[in-house]
């Protein structure tokens, strides 16, 4: 290390001492303690079948349209005297009991698509179903409210619509050490310290540089923030369970990341739909429970709505295949510390009186709990960020 | 013809030019490289794979068997990523440099996508026919195309039930652009397209019972009207020729619009709908060769990833790792993003894309190393950094460099530098670059390719 290099260390780790305690203690207040909300959005790709998810253990319409897939009365696990969960969702029956989730039924939109992609696009961009956005919504949330791509972080190692706006775009990584790896490559280092702010920055080539030094200095500091907290919480083995885990060190560490965006994908149960959901589902609660644990020893699970999605559930009656095809409307669970109405939040839509497809009925859009999301959770204007009013509802 | 000049046409028209191509251009004047360019584009060679697993299914073998259905299904989405691989090899071999650009153009214009592998194929190769044609008989053979009728439901458009979709993107996409058409317009149009249908071998079909014989008024105009006669109303619109002109030249020559360069190029193009004459004005003319337009444009991915190989030949032995590479760089061909295509520009490039393409000619060619030695410096001191890491392989690829140093054999350190990099340097890079140890052509390659500057064509 050469002397001058040293000397600028020494100055700023000495500087960090004379910062008086209370200064620091509330530093880190404000961003964990003093309501720093965040929000986890959780896409359950492929479209899960919501019937058998929250099952209408006491409705004949159910057992005669799935004579091969219904899941029986004595295995579901009951929560009212119509509704009761699916066998593998025992951690998440548990946080019903405890008053930590909450479930809206037959969420969806007008003239719903049942293209997994079409319909992943509405959910993500929050727009009309002939309507083709080219921003996500939290994207748009970014435009307006954020001033650093870290300040929506997707677990994966590529961003969704969701999260890309007009001007900012989130960032996307699996692993934030792998992240912060190839951000450090040496000849770039090189190039960007030779680099010299010429009048570029309006034209492409200076953006290119810019961007390349955001890129660099957000994922130092998602690293850095991903190195100091430690967990002491188990999690299962798994893709999913490594999402969240990865997303409970980064909100313990006090990072300032409003969204974080994870999913789990293998949902299109057109056949065999049994095993497979039952598997998916295990995965699913079993990773809310860890994640959920590792929060509340951390004491930030009070500011944290956790928001678990589908692109749309699926047919009401079976197909031939022992699966269920394309559907529309479907239940959605938020879960979390502060909520105003624990359990159901409304009822399940009528199964005999369907669509012309033989389809659940939407009652509520899922743009409404998006704004009520964004006005009561974030605090910040709906209607700037989602194009048009919601009706809010009152869950948290 | 100067030899940049050379290079921003290829770039805009193609992928970039090589080392002996470049030789042999700079010998001739603008019009005669412009011609030869056309010249070489005149001949279609579609682009097909081999199908003969599914070839013998036919409507009546498939209606009624689900197991055969389902086996299709599969099939067809191995063999689509099998056809996107051929298309960007396509990209980089082709001597049909203007209409492959083009095909590619059309792609993101009449955007569509689809699941059957021979929809799929046709549509692409209709694209690559109609590409350099007449506007009018393109928007038409676009119309009855079956993956187009799928994608915008026009399948479902009966004369009992209309579904407007098509109707609407054809004009708000295709052709006019948002707010030159009135809601009633799309009704009547829509009417118009009523009964399109297409057979499972994907031809075109028109079911009379569902197809709406009636009168439709559309812009002033009335009369039974079907969707062609409709299309050729579009065109007679002045909208639709400068809707087009705008958007060519925000692909090919800048993507801020001089207002009286597109207004001229719409007077020409309106006057026959002619593809090839338009573009032929644009590279003829001289405000195309301006500093300003030169440059300055950011590659797609997919120009970036086939300008790469045009300069070092490569070979990917696996199909996921190609796709892979255009899913994380944002840009797969054939998965557009929605009817609206890819934004292109700035839009391409976000914190999360900008570190791989800066680190992916290192990845493809050099398992993930470049080179940071200094002049007169004999150790290696990047090796430490890398030295650390695991060996390992990111993809799997064979990199042809004996190609590429017998192509750049005449071809200076200096040289090498004005031909890879279009774009002028930023200062400090460019002092940057002096300092490096410039004894090998390869790494010094992957060093300019490694530049924000080289994403700039």
């Amino acid at each position: 290390m050469d002397r001058r290099h040293f000397l600028k260390q020494s100055t700023l780790a000495s500087s960090l001492f004379f910062v008086p305690s209370f200064v620091k203690a509330f530093e880190s207040m404000s961003t964990s303690n003093l309501g720093y909300k965040r929000l986890v959005m959780i896409q359950l790709s492929g479209g899960n079948d919501g019937l058998n998810t929250i099952v209408p253990f006491n409705n004949d319409a159910y057992y005669r349209n799935r004579p091969k897939i219904a899941i029986s009365k004595a295995d579901v696990l009951k929560a009212t005297d119509e509704l009761g969960f699916h066998t593998s969702l025992r951690p998440l029956k548990k946080l019903y009991d405890e008053g930590h989730l909450t479930i809206i039924n037959n969420v969806g939109y007008p003239n719903p698509n049942r293209s997994h992609f079409r319909a992943t696009d509405i959910w993500q961009t929050a727009s009309n179903s002939n309507e083709y956005l080219q921003t996500g919504w939290l994207g748009r949330y970014l435009d307006t409210y954020g001033n650093k791509p870290y300040n929506a972080i997707e677990i994966h190692d590529s961003l969704s619509l969701a999260l890309k706006g007009q001007q900012m775009h989130g960032i996307a990584t699996t692993n934030p050490a792998v992240l912060f790896k190839t951000s450090q490559d040496p000849y770039f280092k090189n190039v960007l310290r030779h680099y010299q702010d010429e009048h570029l920055s309006e034209h492409n080539l200076g953006y290119l540089y810019k961007t390349m030094i955001a890129a660099e200095s957000s994922a130092k500091y998602i690293f850095e923030k991903h190195k100091t907290a430690s967990s002491k919480q188990e999690y299962p083995n798994n893709a999913f369970a490594n999402q969240l885990k990865t997303t409970s060190k980064l909100i313990n560490s006090g990072i300032e990341t409003k969204v974080f965006y994870s999913s789990l994908g293998g949902f299109d149960t057109h056949a065999g739909q049994l095993n497979s959901q039952a598997r998916l589902l295990k995965i699913y609660a079993e990773g809310i429970e860890a994640f959920v644990q590792d929060l509340k020893q951390h004491g930030t699970f009070d500011d944290t709505l956790i928001v678990t999605f589908s692109e749309f559930g699926r047919r009401v009656k079976q197909n031939a295949a022992n699966g269920t095809d394309h559907g529309t409307a479907s239940n959605l669970f938020i879960i979390g510390n502060q909520l105003k109405t624990p359990g159901f939040y409304n009822d399940l839509a009528s199964l005999s009186d369907l669509d012309s497809n033989g389809d659940l009925k939407y009652t509520v859009d899922f743009r409404s709990i998006y704004a009520t999301i964004l006005d009561k959770w974030m605090a910040v204007e709906d209607q700037t960020i989602l194009n048009a009013s919601f009706p809010k509802l009152n869950f948290i | 013809m100067k030899s940049r000049h050379i290079q921003h046409l290829f770039w805009r028209a193609g992928f970039g030019v090589t080392p002996n191509q470049l030789n042999d251009l700079v010998k001739k004047d603008k019009t005669q490289v412009v011609d030869e360019l056309f010249s070489k584009s005149m001949q279609m060679n579609e682009l097909t794979i081999d199908t003969s697993e599914i070839d013998h299914l036919t409507t009546k073998t498939i209606t009624k068997d689900k197991s055969k259905q389902r086996d299709f299904r599969k099939i067809s989405s191995e063999k689509l990523k099998e056809y996107n691989v051929h298309w960007i090899n396509l990209l980089v071999n082709s001597e049909q440099t203007l209409r492959e650009k083009m095909t590619l153009f059309w792609a993101n214009h009449f955007v569509c996508r689809d699941q059957n592998i021979f929809h799929v194929q046709h549509y692409n190769n209709t694209l690559r026919e109609q590409s350099l044609g007449h506007f009018g008989d393109f928007v038409k053979a676009i119309s009855k195309e079956a993956a187009m009728l799928k994608y915008l439901n026009n399948k479902q458009n009966r004369k009992q039930k209309p579904n407007e979709n098509f109707a609407r993107e054809l004009m708000e996409l295709f052709t006019l652009g948002e707010g030159h058409y009135t809601e009633k317009d799309i009704k009547e149009s829509a009417r118009a397209f009523t009964g399109y249908n297409n057979n499972f071998e994907g031809e075109f079909i028109l079911r009379r019972l569902q197809h709406d014989y009636d009168f439709k008024t559309f812009f002033g105009h009335t009369g039974r009207y079907d969707g062609d006669d409709i299309i050729d109303i579009i065109l007679e619109q002045r909208q639709c020729a400068h809707f087009v002109c705008e958007k060519i030249y925000k692909y090919f020559v800048n993507e801020t619009v001089d207002k009286n360069r597109v207004e001229e190029l719409a007077n020409i193009f309106y006057k026959d709908y002619n593809i090839e004459n338009l573009m032929r004005q644009i590279f003829l003319s001289d405000w195309f060769y301006d500093e300003v337009n030169i440059g300055t444009k950011i590659k797609s991915p997919i120009e970036f990833l086939v300008g790469m190989r045009k300069t070092v030949p490569v070979t990917f032995e696996k199909t996921k790792d190609l796709l892979k590479i255009q899913k994380l760089l944002g840009q797969m061909l054939l998965n557009p993003p929605n009817v609206a295509g890819w934004k292109g520009g700035k839009s391409w490039v976000d914190s999360n894309t900008i570190m791989l393409r800066l680190k992916l000619p290192s990845i493809i060619l050099a398992n993930a190393k470049i080179s940071i030695r200094e002049k007169g410096e004999f150790e290696d001191t990047f090796e430490k950094y890398y030295s650390s890491k695991k060996k390992n392989k990111f993809v799997q690829v064979k990199v042809d460099w004996d190609t590429f140093n017998k192509q750049f054999e005449s071809v200076s350190i200096n040289e090498l530098k004005a031909q890879l990099i279009v774009s002028k340097l930023s200062r400090g890079t460019e002092t940057y670059l002096e300092t490096l140890n410039q004894s090998s052509k390869q790494d010094f390659c992957i060093q300019l390719m490694s530049l924000p500057e080289y994403q700039m064509c």
